[in-house]
């Protein structure tokens, strides 16, 4: 099940990809290829790749465990849980500039702490606060520039 | 005589405090990450590329190199202590170091680790030493549709290495090569798939979709097994960290066998490292006359793929730095980091920089050096490292991760990119996709589609340009041998399985 859905993908991926291509405009001087003969040979490659997969799908299609296998692989009560994650990173990456470096990634770090560390809260309290400050004064040190926020510091 | 004036100036570059130090910084955090479940060298390079930005480049490089191959052993003590590979090159440690572990010789198979990591490092960067200099005489003769056939041998191998299905492989190598082609075209200035996004316009850089794809996918990778409940058995460090003279001895053949192969694997582009443990893991049981004990516990079995992971690092230097072509997704992110710094490894590079590409190799003696002092004494310190509870510690990386990709820029909008980057990465471990051969591409698709280009602009658009010289032609006979290696190989596994039967 999931080849056959990286296979779909795969040709989708290949058609849009060679669609956009024909969208460049290009002015063909001194270069005889112009921006767009790379980008189709590899669209074109992609299409052979997804042929060489139906072609290694066609060969497997005897073997049951690897469909077994292809139909557990997702499981939707951790999807959902990496879903909120995914969202919680966006999130944080939203606040980062406006909140500052220090106070958004102390209000990313202790929530996931908290759910992934659970009842530890002291260990998850100070690993996510001495943590944001430790690597923000790191950083400013190393003249590596992080988003200073609300804070006067 | 120049090269070896070279070879010894570059010891004054090396032995200099400031690089003595970075030196040491890059075993140390290299060590610390890669011990550290789950983050590979890829990762581990991108993510400690940020720490570099206030240095200057050949101080960079130098510590970039610590970090490539501290990651690499560290990754070993987390095959050993708790059977999880930091990296696939790390899986053969696994078999026999997790075994011995289990029956109380723990500190025997870190300490085989150390100092056969140490032996194969050595022989590894006298081999880099010695064969550096004829290949960039090699390489000075090549031209754009040389270089082409190269880096179209070097994805063809990767690809047709890494992972189970030659084809998802293919996949993985087109879609990195696809990413490489967004942003400006560089000769005729035109804008190419941004869809209109600024951020685009300078394509999309190599740390975001490292740090995505192997940072940020591995840590939702690892929240996966933290859901289901999925919890590793560290085995406790007990006694001394040495062996038995027993042990030694029955390690040392193991541990030169393994430096060759290692070395020898590491300077073709392939797997590397994995292929390379692997191939010396196999020699090790055939050449015991008690084949029997492997998988039970065997120092051999610790030693030989020890040193061949590790004297693969030096190895896989070798192109990178004679030719500017990586052979793995490792090396490829140290390319990016070389151009970052605007640095272009090859030919010219020994040429122009002696100092800095002398420096770098010589800092790579010290630093084995450095890693073995620091490793006997500090690994119940760096052992300490596998107790931080995951649900601490991932946290932690994602953080980390968005510094490493916000400090490039100052820029949110690849904070995002980083994200799907990550959850493309996460995707494409469950679907089985592997990730390295896309690194490679997105690093080299650049500089292939130019020497592609200007090849074609030579010949005036005549493709016989790419079998024209016999350098060209042996590297087209040596990618079409390459795609069918699978194949061969699987013959041979099925040869091998039908004479275990019989």
């Amino acid at each position: 099940m999931a080849d056959r859905i990286i296979l779909a993908c795969t040709i989708l991926i290949a058609v849009v990809y060679l669609y956009a291509t024909t969208l460049i405009p290009s002015l063909e001087i001194g270069d005889p290829l112009g921006p767009k003969a790379f980008p189709r040979m590899i669209g074109i490659a992609l299409l052979i790749a997804g042929a060489l997969l139906a072609l290694e799908m066609w060969r497997e299609r005897g073997k049951i465990a690897a469909k077994v296998e292809g139909a557990a692989l997702f499981d939707p009560r951790v999807l959902k849980v990496l879903a909120v994650v995914a969202i919680w990173i966006g999130i944080y990456y939203s606040m980062l500039e406006g909140l500052g470096y220090v106070l958004a990634t102390t209000a990313f770090l202790f929530p996931l702490m908290a759910w992934f560390n659970r009842g530890k809260w002291l260990a998850n309290a100070i690993s996510a606060i001495g943590f944001a400050a430790l690597t923000y004064w790191l950083f400013i040190a190393l003249d590596v520039r992080l988003p200073r926020g609300v804070l006067p510091f | 005589m120049e090269t070896l004036t070279h070879i010894v100036n570059g010891f004054s570059v090396a032995l200099q405090p400031i690089n003595l130090w970075y030196t040491f910084l890059g075993c140390f955090l290299g060590t610390i990450i890669g011990v550290l479940p789950g983050i590979g060298p890829s990762a581990t390079i991108a993510l400690l590329i940020p720490v570099t930005y206030g240095m200057n480049p050949t101080s960079a490089l130098i510590m970039m190199a610590g970090i490539f191959y501290g990651a690499r052993y560290g990754g070993s003590t987390t095959a050993i202590l708790i059977n999880t590979p930091g990296e696939a090159s790390s899986v053969m440690t696994a078999i026999d170091g997790y075994q011995m572990a289990k029956n109380g010789r723990a500190g025997a198979a870190l300490a085989i680790s150390a100092v056969g990591s140490f032996i194969a490092g050595t022989i590894g960067i006298i081999g880099l030493t010695l064969f550096a200099v004829p290949l960039t005489t090699m390489a000075l003769k090549f031209g754009p549709a040389e270089y082409f056939t190269l880096m179209f041998f070097a994805m063809t191998a990767v690809s047709s290495l890494a992972g189970k299905s030659p084809a998802k492989a293919m996949i993985s190598t087109i879609l990195g090569l696809m990413i490489a082609t967004i942003g400006i075209d560089l000769q005729s200035g035109q804008p190419r798939y941004t869809m209109g996004v600024p951020e685009l316009q300078d394509g999309v850089g190599f740390v975001i979709a490292v740090v995505g794809l192997f940072a940020i996918g591995e840590v939702l990778a690892t929240m996966e097994d933290m859901v289901k409940g999925v919890r590793p058995e560290i085995i406790k460090l007990k006694g001394r960290i040495w062996l038995t003279r027993e042990e030694w001895n029955r390690s040392v053949k193991p541990i030169l066998r393994g430096s060759v192969v290692g070395f020898v694997i590491g300077v073709l582009p392939g797997a590397g490292g994995t292929i390379a443990s692997i191939m010396a893991y196999v020699w090790e049981k055939r050449a015991s006359k008690h084949p029997e004990q492997f998988g039970q516990g065997a120092v051999e079995g610790v030693a030989g793929p020890e040193a061949a992971n590790n004297a693969d690092t030096a190895g896989a230097m070798v192109p990178l730095l004679t030719l500017g072509i990586p052979g793995g997704g490792a090396t490829a992110v140290m390319l990016g980091a070389f151009i970052m710094y605007g640095i272009q490894p090859g030919p010219l590079l020994f040429q122009n920089r002696p100092d800095l590409v002398w420096g770098l190799v010589d800092s790579m003696y010290i630093g084995n050096l450095m890693l073995l002092i620091l490793n006997i004494p500090l690994i119940g310190l760096f052992v300490r490292l596998l107790y931080i509870p995951g649900g601490i510690l991932m946290p932690l990386i994602l953080a980390i991760s968005t510094i490493g990709i916000y400090a490039i820029n100052g820029n949110v909008v690849e904070l995002y990119f980083g994200l799907m980057f990550g959850v493309a990465g996460y995707v494409f471990r469950k679907v089985d996709i592997p990730l390295a051969p896309l690194i490679l591409s997105l690093v080299l698709g650049g500089i292939m589609e130019q020497s592609f280009r200007q090849a074609m602009t030579i010949s005036g658009g005549n493709p016989k340009i790419f079998v024209g010289s016999p350098i060209c032609v042996t590297l087209v006979a040596l990618s079409i041998i390459s795609i069918f290696l699978p194949l061969i190989l699987k013959r041979i596994e099925a040869m091998g399985a039908k004479a275990k039967a019989e």
